[in-house]
């Protein structure tokens, strides 16, 4: 029995994979991402998940953007919101929120996560990066979308960044997920040369207001525990 | 403009003397150091000094009175000295020569060699730091630089004279004594196979064009000075051909005997390099020196690799083979 001709190219695109791997030749960017292992991964995660992205036209074909996702568990949504944008949108976005902890923070680094800093947010946005910043996870309210610390979102507003809602919908057990991309939300007017404080809260909360809309407007009406 | 260039007898030190010796703009080149260049360089006088020795240091900052300093005198631990001599020669350095020089009154600027140390790599901090970002060292060295910059920036305000601090990632260069160059030329390679993190390093002729380039400019404040891209410490060791070995936490202690007596000692912030990485954002420096972003980490680590050995000359009967 021979191999089709298919398979003997797959076999050998895997096989000159894993040489130019054993001779360190690949990329590890200066966070500690692995973009081939994370494209590698990402069909994978969609034959085991079926994702359907709404609006990923609105994500900037090129250039930083900052996404404020809204999640239940806030474990399952980030990979699941990276997956959906990789091949709706053809971009890898990072997601920032990782344990600095070995050896799931060198897990987590390779596929594209980051520390959830402020500093290490506006570092990715000014490398052009599209960057994920989770809303808390409401655990008894999985339909309301948490809140966000403003300094998270501030680094956004230095970069130039558009500040886009997202909310990631669906469940690890059927494995069915809907992202929802949301327009982008209005940076703050500013009255001095820095934005006040007050003016991240209220961004802050215009991110979280975006997700929710995102969230109610997915969601059939259900009953009042659920945070409708 | 006088200037006057300590550790002008490192690798560094000597590239920087040689770009200033060519600029028409100084009009008078003297460097210092303990060890005398490798290598002559033209219309530049060296003193011989260990900066330890302070009164001969003093004496040479009065004579030349310096309109600028460069400031290269700073000992990596490890590298060509003991981590306690290595401190003792950057304090003792950088209290006669910058304070001298600012109680002279003459000085204009100061350029000072600085690293990515100062950042620290505590647990949560920011991976990829730029300037912005608050220095908190969590090694002996990157304490000894925090505190270099301290007094420069220290001397800098009290006579109005802008101080640059270049935080260099870790120098490495075919002839620059470096513990992470000495390590990955190992044979075998220890790394954290719990972490394996990225780092950056820059090449010790960008890191020279860098610090003239900030003479030149008079820049004010701190600047990181880091070769675009990154690689772990694996990745390196495969990229030499060499064996990566991947360790786990309680065999470090043997290790790092074995590879001392190997030749590589790994200083502590060798080891926090191996355990949390260091790199750091350089767009700022790239914009005054852009020929740093032609030359990339996994470049400059493939160089690494390429550079021969030392070669032992025999000596026949009254000539050199």
């Amino acid at each position: 029995m021979t191999a089709s001709p298919g398979v003997r190219g797959a076999l050998g695109a895997a096989a000159a994979t894993l040489r130019r791997r054993a001779l360190g030749r690949f990329e590890i960017d200066e966070w500690g991402a692995d973009p081939e292992l994370v494209d590698l991964l990402v069909p994978a995660l969609g034959a085991v998940t079926r994702i359907r992205v709404h609006g990923a036209t609105r994500v900037p074909e090129r250039g930083p953007a900052l996404l404020v996702v809204g999640s239940r568990l806030g474990l399952a949504e980030p990979f699941v919101v990276v997956a959906g944008l990789r091949r709706a949108a053809g971009r890898r976005a990072r997601f920032a929120g990782i344990p600095d902890v070995a050896p799931i923070g060198l897990v987590l680094r390779r596929l594209g996560g980051a520390v959830g800093r402020p500093g290490e947010v506006a570092g990715l946005l000014h490398a052009g990066h599209l960057v994920l910043v989770t809303l808390s996870p409401e655990w008894r309210r999985p339909l309301r979308a948490g809140t966000v610390e403003p300094e998270l979102i501030h680094p956004a507003l230095g970069a130039g960044a558009p500040i886009l809602p997202v909310a990631a919908m669906g469940g690890e057990i059927s494995g069915r997920w809907q992202v929802v991309v949301g327009e982008p939300i209005a940076p703050p007017r500013r009255r001095t040369g820095r934005h006040s404080p007050l003016a991240l809260a209220e961004l802050a909360d215009a991110a979280r207001a975006g997700v929710q809309e995102l969230i109610d407007e997915a969601s059939p009406p259900g009953p009042s525990w659920l945070g409708r | 403009m006088r200037v006057l260039v300590t550790g002008v007898g490192g690798d560094l030190g000597r590239k920087v003397a040689l770009l200033l010796a060519a600029d028409p703009g100084v009009s008078d080149l003297v460097g210092t150091d303990m060890y005398p260049p490798r290598g002559r360089v033209r219309n530049m006088t060296f003193r011989l000094i260990d900066p330890r020795d302070r009164r001969p240091l003093l004496r040479l900052v009065r004579e030349v009175e310096p309109t600028a300093i460069v400031h290269l005198g700073i000992y990596e631990p490890s590298a060509r000295s003991t981590p306690h001599e290595a401190w003792e020669r950057t304090e003792s350095a950088t209290l006669a020569v910058l304070g001298e020089a600012a109680d002279l009154g003459a000085l204009e600027r100061v350029v000072l060699r600085s690293g990515l140390e100062v950042y620290g790599r505590g647990r949560g901090s920011v991976t990829v730091p730029d300037e912005a970002v608050p220095p908190v060292p969590t090694s002996a060295f990157g304490r000894s630089l925090l505190e270099v910059e301290r007094l420069a920036f220290a001397t800098g305000q009290d006579g109005g004279v802008p101080v640059a601090a270049l935080r260099f990632a870790p120098l490495v260069g075919p002839r620059f004594p470096s513990p992470l160059g000495r390590l990955l030329r190992l044979p075998v390679v220890p790394f954290s196979a719990l972490a394996d993190p990225p780092f950056s390093v820059v090449h010790a002729d960008d890191a020279a064009a860098a610090v003239v380039a900030a003479l030149r400019a008079g820049i004010d404040g701190p600047l990181n000075v880091v070769a675009p891209g990154a690689v772990t410490v694996s990745q390196a060791a495969l990229m030499g051909r060499r064996l990566p070995l991947g360790l786990l936490g309680p065999e470090w202690a043997l290790v790092r005997r074995l590879t001392a007596a190997a030749g590589a000692p790994l200083p502590s912030h060798l080891m926090e390099l191996l355990h949390r990485g260091r790199t750091a954002c350089g767009a700022r420096c790239r914009e005054l020196v852009p020929a740093i972003a032609e030359r990339t980490t996994a470049d400059i680590v493939a160089e690494l690799h390429g550079w021969s050995d030392p070669a032992r000359l025999q000596l026949v009967q009254g000539e050199a083979a």
